[in-house]
């Protein structure tokens, strides 16, 4: 176990005094390097990176201690300011650091909604009193409390310094609004995350349309109202476009075939929209809802917005993780209270709290052989701060700054262990939000250390157990 | 029977067909029929036709359920299966408690699992409920330490509707045996739990069965049909889903009409009641089509003059009110096989 050694730190949120890390398996996506190697972390400096040659490289492989950059969520709930029953941003930020994130951005479907700098300031408080140090980013509102009706003070976020704006939860409503909010943001160097739904083909829906929601009698909830909005977005876009160069789109949590097909499209003639597909849901797939079928009929963990599609909808999903259609795999972490999820299916609101369990899922499709061990960490680090560093103002600040394995810089990594797995338990789980299908299910890759920032984010309590 | 079309994937349904004299009853709660074998499907068969016996009488009540309580959590109106329900479980002596949820503290927004939770304490054994929300009798199911009965949930399921619908359906199919008999529902199938445990249940008996009704009102059926046409649930029958009324109704040994719900005109689904009626209505005409001695059933309440024609709902075809009366005594089997007793004999039952 010596690639464990070596931490002398003191608490989650001090500067790790000395960390060193033998006879692991580096992955740097920046620079495209994987390999046998050790680290040391001296003063919350990656003072070095050695990788191993020969016979000093005997007897690692892939498949034991990893070390990889902090990984960047693009897309998270943490609930605060004004439902702190399900999440606050000091657990999510908790919750992100067991998950391996050293960064995460939130949406902005708080209450109040963030769409005046007030609001994020008090996000920006909290972060700072939580004592954590991972770092959090925030989208600002498009519209004035995501009523989809005017913008929101879109120039004054911008210089109070959130990443970007989404009415997440619900699409722009009106693709009058999306054409302004492309303009006005593209102006700010900022792009529109938009989540991609036609509320019109949604309304009353439950479970995706199929197999599935027919036998149990769920409203069905068509892979239309997805690619609907997705083709709206890109047409709009590409008008905006005339007008504004600057310009961005980025779609979040696409999750059928026909939607990523026409983002694929769209990249292929050169227009500037990004995509992400997500951890659980989406390269999951309603088998997950299928086994339910008579396993657990009705588990209201699986409801979420998009819903569970096809194992087809699930496979087209990661081929666009493989081929790069969708940048980066975002959780949409959706922590909730019992009280919102103990109830009928149809009443039960929607979201699976998957920050702590994304590398996990994405670990056991390379142990399925399904997506390579380099191209997992990518859409975890380079792939989510590409995608940011297309944002002219984001680009440059730290939110984008590339995630490898560089010597000299301030420390920000996570180091896992492939081959010792974890329980995933209402107890194991730091979020507030136990909202998940995985619930009693064991994942692979259980993060022994993330260090955010020079700064201990997370540390496994239970570091002799393998 | 051999030489009936759908004989042969009526007996791979059939496979596990035992001996059933021994079935032991064992299902903690009816929720559906999807989980019942065929030989438990034919215990409960059995169970109604003693109790059909004590309907037959002067007096149609024995001790079974003597001071066993039952509750009826209904969360939607519903006169005919209430009523049903609750005389069924009088019939068996059992104490019967009725809640309409708009007289009850759900009104006041306590919510279901705090309202299982609560009847619990008050001693409800038997819990039968009806809801709008498909699988909301799950949910009760896991949190209730007694026994659930569905009497109906959303759009997914209405088995003791099922049971009752199968069980009239035997008596008056020569031998009782519905294998390669044609059965046709016709209606808003997407809508109705009828139809879906009808699925379940008739594919269980080996029913050639058809699924009839306007292309908005089949939407994600034709997918199921495939699912299993296509053996990625293995074990079950088969099914058709067609628009055509004329090709789902032709030689068919029973016609099954399903209301149509006004709402379906106002969300789009439907032109109008009038042309519902024209293209998919069970009048003399297109029951004509059907064979000489076919039946004509409805769930009910009926809509005379919009999926059933009013002579038709009152000719010798109709055994409409067959299945109300039916339905008490599948219900009656149900409440005495959940209450503990396991081999469907019936005390003081014997004719």
């Amino acid at each position: 176990m010596s690639a464990r050694a070596g931490l002398k730190a003191g608490q989650a949120g001090q500067v790790v005094e000395r960390l060193e890390i033998q006879k692991a398996w580096l992955v740097d996506p920046v620079a495209g390097r994987e390999g046998p190697g050790e680290i040391v972390v001296s003063d919350g400096v990656l003072e070095s990176v050695v990788w191993l040659e020969g016979d000093e490289a005997g007897g690692v492989d892939d498949r034991g201690v990893v070390v990889a950059p902090g990984l960047l969520e693009m897309h998270a709930h943490f609930r605060e300011p004004g439902f702190e029953d399900a999440e606050t941003v000091a657990t999510g930020c908790a919750a992100a650091a067991h998950g391996g994130y050293t960064t995460a951005a939130v949406m902005p479907n708080t209450q109040p909604a963030l769409d005046e700098p007030g609001i994020l300031e008090r996000v920006r408080a909290a972060a700072a009193a939580s004592g954590s140090p991972v770092e959090v980013l925030a989208y600002g509102a498009v519209s004035l409390d995501r009523a989809g009706e005017q913008l929101s003070a879109m120039g004054e976020l911008a210089d109070a310094g959130v990443v970007g704006y989404s009415d997440d939860g619900a699409c722009v409503r009106t693709p009058r609004l999306l054409r302004s909010a492309l303009l006005y943001a593209g102006m700010l160097g900022l792009p529109i995350v938009d989540h991609c739904e036609d509320a019109e083909l949604t309304a009353g829906a439950e479970a995706n349309e199929g197999y599935v929601a027919s036998v149990l009698g769920l409203a069905g909830w068509p892979a239309a109202a997805e690619v609907n909005a997705v083709s709206r977005d890109i047409a709009v876009l590409a008008d905006a476009l005339r007008d504004e160069p600057r310009a961005r789109l980025h779609l979040t949590h696409l999750s059928t075939a026909a939607a990523l097909d026409a983002v694929r499209r769209a990249r292929a003639a050169g227009l500037p929209v990004t995509c992400d597909a997500l951890a659980a849901d989406g390269l999951s797939g309603d088998p997950w809802v299928d086994g339910a079928l008579t396993a657990a009929p009705y588990d209201t963990s699986l409801r979420v917005n998009p819903p569970l599609r096809t194992p087809a909808d699930a496979a087209a999903c990661l081929a666009a993780v493989l081929d790069g259609t969708a940048g980066a795999v975002v959780t949409d972490h959706a922590p909730h209270t019992a009280v919102d999820k103990e109830v009928e299916f149809g009443r039960a609101i929607n979201g699976i709290s998957g920050i702590e369990t994304a590398l996990g899922i994405l670990l056991s499709f390379v142990d399925a052989g399904k997506l390579p061990l380099a191209r997992a960490v990518a859409a975890l680090t380079t792939g989510p701060a590409g995608i940011m560093a297309g944002w002219s103002r984001v680009a440059g600040t730290a939110a984008a700054r590339p995630r490898g394995l560089t010597e000299g810089a301030a420390a920000d990594l996570v180091v896992f262990d492939r081959a010792d797995s974890w329980l995933v338990t209402a107890d194991s789980l730091l979020s507030k939000g136990k909202n998940t299908p995985l619930l009693g299910r064991s994942l692979p890759g259980r993060v022994l250390f993330t260090v955010a920032g020079g700064r201990l984010a997370y540390q496994d309590p239970n570091p002799d157990q393998a | 029977m051999s030489a009936q079309a759908g004989a042969g994937a009526a007996q791979a349904a059939r496979k596990d067909a035992a001996p059933t004299q021994d079935v032991a009853w064992h299902h903690r709660h009816v929720l559906d029929v999807d989980v019942l074998t065929w030989p438990e499907i034919e215990l409960i068969m059995r169970t109604a036709e003693e109790m059909g016996g004590i309907l037959a009488r002067p007096i149609r009540k024995v001790p079974a359920l003597n001071g066993r309580r039952v509750t009826t959590l209904f969360y939607e109106a519903s006169t005919r299966t209430r009523v049903s329900f609750e005389t069924a479980a009088r019939n068996l002596s059992a104490d019967v408690v009725s809640i309409a949820t708009a007289t009850s503290s759900v009104t006041k927004g306590e919510s279901l699992v705090d309202t299982i939770r609560t009847l619990e304490a008050l001693g409800a054994e038997i819990l039968i409920m009806r809801h709008s929300v498909s699988g909301a009798p799950y949910l009760a199911a896991q949190v209730f330490s007694g026994h659930v009965l569905n009497g109906g949930d959303g759009w997914h399921a209405h088995p003791t509707q099922a049971l009752l619908d199968l069980y009239t359906m035997r008596q008056h199919v020569p031998g009782g045996d519905l294998r390669g008999r044609k059965v046709v529902i016709v209606g808003d199938v997407l809508h109705s739990r009828v139809a879906r445990s009808n699925i379940w249940s008739l594919t269980a008996a080996g029913a050639d069965l058809w699924l009839c009704g306007p292309a908005t009102l089949l939407r994600g059926l034709d997918r199921w049909a495939a699912a299993w046409e296509g053996g990625k649930v293995p074990g079950h029958g088969r099914f058709h889903v067609t628009s055509d009324v004329a090709a789902a109704i032709r030689d068919a040994d029973v016609v099954m009409a399903l209301r149509i719900q006004r709402e379906r005109m106002q969300s789009g689904l439907l032109p109008s009641l009038r042309e519902y009626a024209a293209r998919f209505g069970i009048n003399a005409e297109r029951v004509s089509m059907a064979r000489p001695e076919a039946i004509v059933m409805h769930p009910g309440p009926m809509n005379e003059g919009v999926e059933i024609a009013p002579d038709v709902a009152a000719s010798g075809r109709s055994v409409v009110t067959e299945q109300v009366s039916n339905g008490v005594a599948i219900r009656m089997a149900l409440l005495y096989l959940l209450a503990g007793s396991h081999d469907g004999t019936v005390p003081g039952a014997a004719r």
